[in-house]
């Protein structure tokens, strides 16, 4: 086993573990990890695909790392987008149950109903 | 090696039409709200002006334009490629940006002696990124490349469900977000693949090197199963109904008209550019059960809906349905099958009527909701006397919808149904007839209420403003108008293939 | 002569005059009574089909999708008919709706209907007639509900679900026919030239009828009339009956290939036409609403006008169209009339009744063929593709029906005028009643020559008159039999069969509610998180399946 393959065996049960979590976690910030380590995943064979050279012929080719660079900025926004959503959710739900948007519940089951 | 790519003499247009709108997202942050209103008066139309000329340069020039940034020919570099279906889809686009523009200009404005909001500035600066992400997701012949594009959608789509910040918004918004999270990766993962079996992510160079080999087949579901959760076709479509519903008028509009429409253009892109003749019968049948799901369950569940703003999301959900037939009835398009033409302008023109006038609905319903208060469809009645022009829009782009002649709408199924004749396959027939039935039961259903009697007293109602409801019936013209367009110009979708 | 170029400007403006009067009704412009606009709009129509030469054709220009619209016999006929009905109920119209606020939606409405209810006599491809087609079947809903009541809406909402899935039926049916077509002619002639050898042959005929015989209202698929024209305004009543539904009959006498024979189909169509045929005196004579009774006398009419279409098929009669038309022609008039006398008779003064009852009578009794009246041609004119077998009998036993159905209804009349009398009609809407009663009696007679089916002589000869004299000798025979039975005749709801439709209703919801739960089911966050998972698997499969 050489460690391209092994490598290749790593980003598998990430990708598997995360879709896991993805699946069956409900709470949102777990979903958000999972979706991290899904990509990590993603990633990790990326750097396989670069290790074994591909059709370029190449010992390393360059091109699947530049494009890892750029999708760990994409993942990493989506993260804080994310996080940002659950945050805001946290606060108003917090609002509510103390109490203090009583207001805005009424309204809420209004619109429900 | 085939020959080199080379920028063409209009390929500057194509850089133009995706850094115009970053342009505008770039001076919005140095503008105050009502200074970013006048910016769109300014980006809006030029926006539309690079769309024209796009589109007038594809079609003179009968190939496709292309841009080689940096000079760097792929595989190494990039290429941007705007071909006949690229350009229309711009122009689509650009029509339903610039409507719902003069729609949102002083919706999120404050009167001037409140502290300025957030909202203002944040919602034209979505709808530069959308602008500028549709574009490039258009132009793109990359898959990575298409990859960023899509997420620069998604992650300018999520913001636009909880504009109104409420709680319900949010989640919304989140379910969005991380449902199109599984996607994008299923995306990429399938890009990885690629890339590791043929050394190269352009599209143009993949169609000549592409093999049926086991890895291939998985990549390529992998994408295609990702983009269809973002496309939201059945059974995937858990987000669509809370977002398209919850967010505001105009960003319902877009989400409903455009973006889901994105991440559909790029299955095409894989299926007919990138990978021709790898899509087999059994698959592309698969493809369209779905979408045939998609339309029965959609346009049942429509009908049952109480809200207005989840009738037409729903409605939205039975409409992706129809594009979906575009798989097995033009898949002999590259075998220069007759037939396949008819379907193929058909999917599209059906993808292009569906966005003006779906967009024009949810202006409509907007409009409604604002003068009455709440959207809930058993206490409509009597509020098209009050707003007859938006109650003309609605029904025109209804009318399309359901596949009323003259209209785009029904131009695309009658297109659709001769197309399922020619090629025998009978079953999607009963499916567009069935799902056009549906579809009048759920606009009429609606209408009739307009019509009727009203249950509220008229005088009370909110004021709504004439431009607003003229923006809303501009577009359901269009969509009307696009069945007036002669089938001779249905070559420029062939333009590039 | 006219000039070619008078001519086709004189039919391109039979449409477009009322399509731009609609337009400017919708306008913010048009202010004033736009109702005036009414009675006007058919004029040009029926001067172009008193005075433009037959076969005359006019091919819009590319921006409006290139229609051709041509004028033959069988469409002049019914265009000069239907629009002088258009007119008349203009008049009544403009002096019903004028006191109203829906002024403006009315006039939009009825023009819209108007113009695809002349239009469909003169388009001669297949989107100009489906366009047209969809415009006199949709835009009458908004005529329908113009009362606003509950049964106003229940009755439009029933119209227009039938509507759209007759316009589905047509839709695929016109499809198939442009499929057989040979090259990309849209030309109705040239489909239907084809059709005989086309591959979809059955289908696309089953699909055409289903589409005009929903539209004619015949048995299963007239439950949508008696319950629309009780619902509509009187005026709306009598231009939806007499001249509207007639865009069913010039679809089976444009579509139906009669240069071949096809026994099976036409057998098939002259069957469903007589049940109807009968059906609708059946249950037309247990109704106690003249307007219904008027309605389900419609469905009778249609029905034996199919079974005139449906035989002549059968026998590749070539002048059956002529002769459908012919019939359809008195049908547009006799039945406008008579609604129009159900207007005039509600408000007429108790003490002249005859005026309102006499001609009332002429018209209705007209309707079963009376002598000397249009109704007498009109049947003999239908006698050509029927012939003298089983067909023809069963024509002079549905005469009977008729007189048993007009007796009752001018019974009805005459009850229902006595109940409110308010105050009486003006003299113009008398008078543009008059004129559809007397050009019921005088255009057949007019035809007669042009169609060249029989001479006059042949109509005065003693043995013609006593042919249309006995059925309704023995009708009459009928109805003074029944009369003392007819209190005790079950009473059957509006619709009759639509109570069987409304019983299953609650199953077909439980169906919305089955998918509900469906997709309740799968829009839960694990559920369609694994369909993703599912679907590349699946997706994999598929491909990997040459």
């Amino acid at each position: 086993m050489n460690s391209a393959t092994l490598f290749g065996l790593c980003s598998a049960a990430l990708v598997g573990l995360g879709l896991f979590g993805l699946i069956v976690r409900p709470e949102p910030l777990r979903k958000i990890l999972a979706f991290n380590l899904l990509g990590s995943g993603v990633f990790l064979f990326f750097g396989v695909v670069a290790r074994r050279g591909a059709a370029a012929g190449l010992g390393a080719d360059p091109v699947p790392q530049a494009l890892v660079i750029t999708g760990i900025v994409v993942s990493f926004s989506a993260t804080a987008l994310a996080v940002a959503l659950v945050l805001r959710l946290r606060k108003l739900t917090d609002e509510v149950t103390s109490g203090l948007g009583a207001a805005s519940k009424a309204q809420e089951d209004g619109d429900h109903s | 090696m085939s020959t080199t790519i080379t920028t063409t003499a209009s390929g500057y247009l194509l850089v133009l039409a995706i850094m115009w709108p970053v342009a505008g997202i770039m001076l919005s942050f140095v503008t105050s709200g009502r200074g970013v209103e006048r910016l769109a008066c300014v980006v809006l139309p030029v926006g539309f002006g690079i769309a024209v000329a796009v589109l007038i340069a594809v079609a003179q020039g009968g190939q496709s334009q292309i841009y080689v940034v940096g000079d760097w020919a792929p595989p190494l570099g990039i290429a941007l490629r705007a071909d006949g279906i690229s350009a229309a889809m711009m122009l689509t686009t650009a029509i339903v940006m610039c409507a719902t523009g003069l729609f949102a200009q002083g919706e999120f404005s404050q009167p001037s002696d409140l502290p300025e909001a957030r909202s203002p500035v944040v919602f034209w600066v979505l709808l530069f990124a959308i602008w500028s992400g549709l574009n490039a997701l258009v132009l793109g012949s990359d898959l990575f490349n298409l990859y960023v594009a899509l997420e620069l959608l998604t992650f300018a789509a999520v913001p636009l469900v909880c504009l109104k910040g409420q709680k319900e918004t949010i989640e919304a918004a989140l379910r969005y977000m991380l449902f199109a999270l599984i996607g994008s990766v299923l995306y990429l993962l399938g890009a990885a693949m690629i890339y590791g079996a043929y050394g190269t992510l352009d599209i143009g160079l993949l169609s000549e090197r592409v093999r049926p080999d086991p890895a291939t087949l998985i990549a390529a579901s992998l994408m295609t199963v990702g983009l269809l959760a973002k496309t939201a076709l059945f059974p995937l479509h858990l987000w669509l109904p809370p977002a398209h519903a919850g967010a505001p008028a105009p960003g319902s509009a877009l989400l409903s008209a455009l973006v889901v429409k994105g991440s559909f253009f790029l299955i095409v892109r894989i299926w007919f550019d990138a990978m021709p003749g790898l899509l087999s019968f059994a698959a592309a049948q698969l493809l369209a059960a779905l979408g045939a799901a998609a339309i029965l369950v959609g346009g049942a569940l429509a009908l049952r809906q109480k809200r207005l703003k989840l009738l037409i999301a729903y409605s939205t959900i039975a409409q992706i349905g129809y594009l979906f037939f575009i798989f097995p009835l033009a898949a002999g398009l590259t075998a220069g099958i007759a037939w396949s033409g008819i379907a193929w302008t058909g999917g599209w023109l059906q993808l292009f009527s569906h966005a003006l006038s779906k967009a024009a609905m949810f202006m409509a319903a907007g409009l409604i909701a604002e003068a009455l208060g709440h959207d809930r469809i058993a206490e409509l009645g009597g509020i098209g006397r009050r707003l007859p022009i938006t109650m003309l829009a609605f029904g025109l782009s209804g009318l399309s919808l359901v596949g009323v002649p003259p209209s785009g709408g029904f131009v695309a199924k009658s297109l659709l149904l001769m197309a399922t004749v020619m090629e025998g396959q009978w079953w999607w027939a009963t499916v567009i007839i069935v799902g056009g039935l549906l579809a009048g039961g759920y606009i009429f259903m609606v209408l009739g209420r307009l019509l009727g009697s009203s249950a509220t007293p008229l005088a009370s109602l909110a004021p709504v403003s004439m431009r607003r409801e003229l923006a809303a019936l501009s577009l359901a013209i269009c969509a009307v108008l696009l069945g007036f367009l002669p089938l001779r110009s249905s070559d420029f979708l062939q333009i590039g293939r | 002569m006219m000039t070619p170029m008078i001519a086709s400007t004189l039919l391109a403006s039979a449409l477009a005059v009322p399509l731009a009067m609609m337009a400017l009704a919708l306008s913010r412009r048009g202010t004033g009574h736009t109702a005036n606009l009414l009675p006007l709009a058919p004029l040009p129509a029926l001067l172009a089909a008193m005075m433009v030469p037959e076969d005359t054709s006019v091919v819009l220009p590319q921006a409006l999708l290139g229609l051709r619209i041509t004028i033959d016999k069988p469409g002049a006929m019914l265009l000069g008919a239907a629009s002088l009905l258009w007119s008349a109920g203009g008049i009544w119209a403009r002096a019903q709706v004028r006191s109203q606020s829906q002024e403006r939606p009315f006039t939009v409405w009825w023009l819209t209907t108007l113009a695809g209810s002349l239009g469909v006599f003169l388009a001669a491809d297949m989107i100009g007639f489906y366009l047209f087609f969809t415009l006199v079947s949709l835009a009458a809903y908004g005529l329908i509900v113009h009362d606003d009541t509950p049964a106003a809406h229940r009755a439009a909402g029933l119209y227009v679900a039938l509507a759209l899935l007759g316009e589905a039926f047509l839709l695929m049916g016109f499809v198939l026919l442009a499929a057989g077509a040979p090259g990309s002619s849209l030309l109705i002639s040239d489909a239907v030239a084809a059709l005989p050898t086309s591959s979809w042959r059955d289908t696309t005929l089953l699909l055409i009828v289903l589409g005009f015989g929903l539209k004619m209202g015949l048995v299963p698929f007239h439950v949508w009339m008696p319950l629309t024209y009780s619902a509509a305004p009187i005026p709306a009543a009598a231009v939806l009956s007499g001249a509207a539904v007639k865009a069913g009959v010039i679809g089976l006498i444009r579509f139906l290939p009669f240069e071949a024979a096809l026994p099976g189909w036409g057998e098939v169509l002259a069957s469903v036409g007589f049940f109807s045929a009968f059906y609708g005196v059946g249950i037309g004579i247990t109704q106690a609403n003249p307007a219904a009774v008027l309605a389900y006398s419609s469905v009778s009419q249609m029905g034996f006008l199919a079974a005139v279409i449906g035989m002549g098929l059968a026998a590749g009669n070539r002048a059956a169209p002529l002769a459908a038309a012919f019939y359809a022609v008195h049908h547009v008039l006799v039945k406008g009339g008579l609604f129009l006398a159900l207007g005039a008779a509600s408000a007429r003064l108790p003490r002249n009744a005859w005026l309102v009852m006499v001609p009332a009578a002429v018209l209705a009794l007209g309707l079963a063929g009376l002598p000397l009246t249009g109704g007498q041609i009109a049947k003999l004119v239908a006698k050509g593709p029927l012939g003298d077998g089983l067909a023809g009998t069963l024509a002079q036993l549905s005469a009977v029906g008729t007189t048993l159905l007009v007796l009752h209804f001018l019974r009805r009349l005459s009850a229902s005028a006595a109940q409110d009398s308010t105050e009486p009609p003006s003299s113009l809407l008398v008078g543009a009643w008059l004129t559809v009663a007397v050009a019921s009696l005088v255009l057949p007679w007019m035809f007669l020559s042009t169609i060249g089916a029989a001479s006059w002589n042949t109509v005065l000869s003693s043995e013609e008159l006593w042919s249309a004299s006995w059925p309704m000798l023995a009708g009459g025979l009928l109805a003074a039999v029944l009369w003392p039975w007819h209190t005790r005749l079950p009473r059957i709801p509006e619709g009759d069969v639509l109570a069987i439709g409304q019983r299953c209703l609650p199953s077909v919801f439980s169906l919305g509610a089955t998918f509900e739960r469906v997709d309740s089911y799968l829009r839960q966050w694990p559920i369609a998180s694994m369909c993703v998972v599912l679907l590349v698997l699946l997706l994999t499969l598929t491909l990997a399946v040459p």
